[in-house]
């Protein structure tokens, strides 16, 4: 059996709103050596895509790896955007001994960070979940060959 | 930041932060972490492998993940590392998104599961532009139970198998 089957460490990004084409959303997980992925556009009646799949230990090594470099978890989301009606964005992490839940709006370009009060956290913030969709969309796409999105 | 906001874990003190730990309800009208029906590659290929880590195809090939990769690399850089294994079927070096250099890993895909372990067993502990790397399929199979229900989220915090060893409350 894996040896990180026992391990606590945990991703889950989620973003999205709800508008005129119903609960539209894209979001991501890593649990106990599986990858979760699930997207729903309604937008000319896309349909939900759900995706899963069994991730080898050195992916799990990677994806801490991203996270920890990152310092992600010495930010805190207290004086980031709010959620509002555009939407939010959500970002869980366990890794080691912190596990931080992050909330924050959705970041439409490099300004909305720049004009926050906390350019430098969300900064963080940004490129993490950047870094971490494009190695989660690769899996993906590899895995089942589709793009993501 | 106050105390009871600290929980006591299995791995010792876990410091909790964020605002997502406010909205108890759970906030979102997310799916993932309900249960629902996700799509996943069934491999057709049967018993490749019968030791302890299985590694699974994906819907066609294999995926090879490379990390440790030197951050001034480029495709032509891997593509000669790996190649010498098979041919390479896809090929994603992706890059750092704030710095645009290589992010430190790369995904490589073979045609045979037999190409993927020459790679995995040929190129681990060997250098790239000085770096050690480092390679392992990036897939496995399912573990055979199947998958753990109502695993993550803030549900999830019950997971310690052994409720024993908790410490009590300071």
């Amino acid at each position: 059996m894996a040896s990180h089957d026992n391990d606590p460490f945990y991703l889950r990004y989620y973003t999205g709103h709800s508008g005129k084409h119903g609960h539209e959303f894209l979001e991501f997980e890593y649990s106990h050596g599986r990858l979760r992925y699930a997207n729903n556009s309604n937008y000319r009646n896309d349909s939900l895509i759900r995706k899963e799949m069994w991730v080898g230990p050195l992916v799990v090594k990677e994806l801490k790896r991203i996270i920890e470099s990152s310092d992600i978890t010495k930010e805190d989301d207290a004086h980031w955007p709010k959620k509002n009606i555009v939407g939010k964005q959500e970002l869980e992490i366990r890794v080691g001994n912190d596990h931080i839940a992050f909330e924050t709006a959705k970041i439409g370009s490099l300004v909305d960070i720049q004009d926050s009060e906390d350019p430098e956290g969300l900064r963080v913030f940004y490129y993490l979940v950047q870094d971490l969709r494009c190695f989660i969309f690769s899996l993906i796409s590899l895995h089942f060959k589709i793009k993501p999105i | 930041m106050s105390d009871d906001e600290m929980n006591i874990d299995d791995g010792g003190v876990v410091r909790r932060k964020g605002r997502g730990f406010q909205s108890a309800s759970g906030g979102n009208e997310s799916g993932i972490t309900s249960e629902q029906t996700y799509d996943r590659v069934e491999s057709s290929h049967g018993n490749r492998r019968t030791d302890q880590e299985q590694s699974t195809a994906a819907v066609e090939g294999w995926i090879v993940l490379v990390t440790n990769v030197h951050e001034e690399a480029n495709e032509e850089d891997v593509q000669d590392k790996f190649a010498e294994f098979g041919e390479i079927k896809n090929l994603h070096l992706n890059l750092d998104r704030r710095t645009g250099y290589v992010k430190g890993y790369a995904l490589v895909e073979y045609e045979t599961m037999a190409e993927a372990q020459a790679a995995i067993d040929g190129a681990s502990g060997t250098t790239l532009l000085e770096q050690t790397l480092q390679c392992d399929y990036a897939f496995v199979r399912p573990p055979p139970a199947g998958p753990k229900k109502g695993r993550g989220g803030r549900e999830g915090r019950g997971r310690s198998a052994s409720p024993s060893r908790r410490r009590g409350g300071d």
